[in-house]
């Protein structure tokens, strides 16, 4: 993919974990994605219901306010952005976890840590699936 | 050390304040009516886009502790506009909902900066809500006992619609930029923004037009019978220093200048003659004082 039309994409990481934030930050902004971080749900939430995102990656072993689960977010992302593809991650993979993220409309499911080229390609697949598919045709959870 | 990115902001000079002229036309001309007093996250992240800081303050739940810290760091960062010109500060319905002490230490604030209730505005901004409940009402209440004046944000949008209307019984009705952008070729934009306007008249208040960016929507809003506007179109929200600082008090209290020559050499002299020029533009008639 070239690096313009990377530029098209922007990619949010959800983690709260700095060093993963910034690793993945840096290394997909290497290849000219904009990419936005955040390390709470909410955060993350603010930012998916005001800028649109073609991808999200996301640890969903996050915990927000009130005891809501990380997992919630996946349903969030689908119905703010129209199209969105999900990575989900996490350091420690269960298969119920994986079920569960994959019903909720994740596109990939990966686990930590992951070489970063190895979740470049997962990224470039999806971000061609997303250019795939015209605008207001994403799929909803 | 701060845990969370909600402790990280609410150090002190994490937030950032700028200040956006109202500008407002009687018979004698045009002033500077009020600044209102907008609050950014920290510059180089995503907080610094208030969209995003405050739909995370609201997710978060933390209105009211958020409003709290905003409310002394715009009364720190307004010091140099000197106390006699009016601000306009924002609010959170949830805040005065939640918050049974928030008016006291409004009022104290206030106080404490030297500046008289009269020459603050209270703004008050939702959207979710939970102010249906007795504390907004008795918060208000207090709020106007105090003898501040108080402005609905964002009319006609989301929650600030008739029910919220009739709560607040506002004295400054401020149209959302979705209304009035666009409004000169747009009938029904139009004619909702003229409804509004009739409304805010049957009130006693006063309609504000926001988000102004081109001079043929001024020119519609003017036509209407809006006679207090603000957007970037007259003026850029800037630091206190960039409008002007102690200067501006003096210009609030005057009118706006007539012609472009009129304003030279001065720090707030590019605002000043944008607006006087976006102004003249609209309404030439009104314009001149």
């Amino acid at each position: 993919m070239s690096p313009l039309r990377a530029a098209e994409h922007r990619i949010l990481i959800v983690d709260d974990e700095q060093p993963v934030r910034d690793a993945v930050s840096e290394y997909l902004g290497a290849y000219g994605f904009t990419v936005d971080a955040a390390e709470e749900l909410e955060e993350a939430e603010a930012l998916l219901a005001t800028t649109h995102y073609s991808l999200m990656i996301a640890d969903v072993r996050l915990t927000g306010l009130h005891g809501r689960e990380g997992l919630e977010l996946l349903r969030f992302a689908r119905r703010h952005c129209a199209g969105i593809r999900v990575i989900v991650m996490t350091a420690h993979a269960a298969g119920d976890l994986e079920r569960e993220a994959r019903r909720r409309g994740a596109d990939a499911f990966v686990e930590k840590p992951l070489p970063l080229a190895d979740l470049l390609f997962e990224v470039h697949g999806l971000i061609d699936a997303v250019d795939r598919v015209p605008a207001g045709e994403g799929q909803d959870a | 050390m701060p845990e969370t990115l909600l402790d990280r902001l609410l150090l002190p000079g994490a937030f950032r304040v700028v200040f956006q002229p109202i500008l407002s036309y009687d018979q004698r001309g045009w002033q500077i009516h009020a600044l209102e007093a907008l609050v950014r996250g920290p510059r180089g992240t995503h907080m610094e886009y208030p969209e995003v800081l405050f739909e995370y303050v609201r997710r978060k739940s933390a209105e009211a502790v958020v409003d709290r810290h905003c409310v002394a760091e715009v009364m720190k960062a307004a010091r140099p506009l000197g106390s006699q010109i009016t601000l306009s500060i924002n609010v959170h319905a949830a805040t005065l909902e939640q918050d049974a002490t928030f008016p006291d230490f409004f009022r104290a604030q206030v106080q404490e900066a030297g500046r008289v209730p009269a020459r603050v505005i209270v703004e008050i901004v939702e959207h979710a809500a939970p102010w249906a409940g007795a504390g907004f009402a008795r918060a208000l209440e207090a709020m106007r006992a105090h003898g501040f004046a108080i402005a609905l944000d964002d009319v006609g949008l989301g929650h600030s619609n008739f029910r919220m209307i009739l709560e607040c019984r506002p004295e400054y009705f401020k149209l959302d930029a979705f209304l009035v952008r666009g409004s000169h070729n747009d009938y029904y934009r139009r004619a909702v923004v003229r409804s509004i306007v009739e409304l805010a008249a049957s009130f006693g208040g006063t309609a504000v037009a926001e988000g102004l960016d081109n001079v043929e929507d001024l020119r519609i809003v003017l036509d209407e019978g809006v006679r207090s506007v603000q957007g970037y179109l007259l003026a850029r929200p800037a630091p206190a220093d960039v409008l002007g600082g102690s200067e501006l008090m003096m210009r609030a209290a005057t009118r706006l200048p007539t012609a472009f020559d009129d304003v030279r050499f001065t720090p707030s002299g590019d605002w000043l003659r944008q607006a006087t020029q976006a102004l003249s533009q609209a309404a030439p008639l009104a314009a001149a004082s």
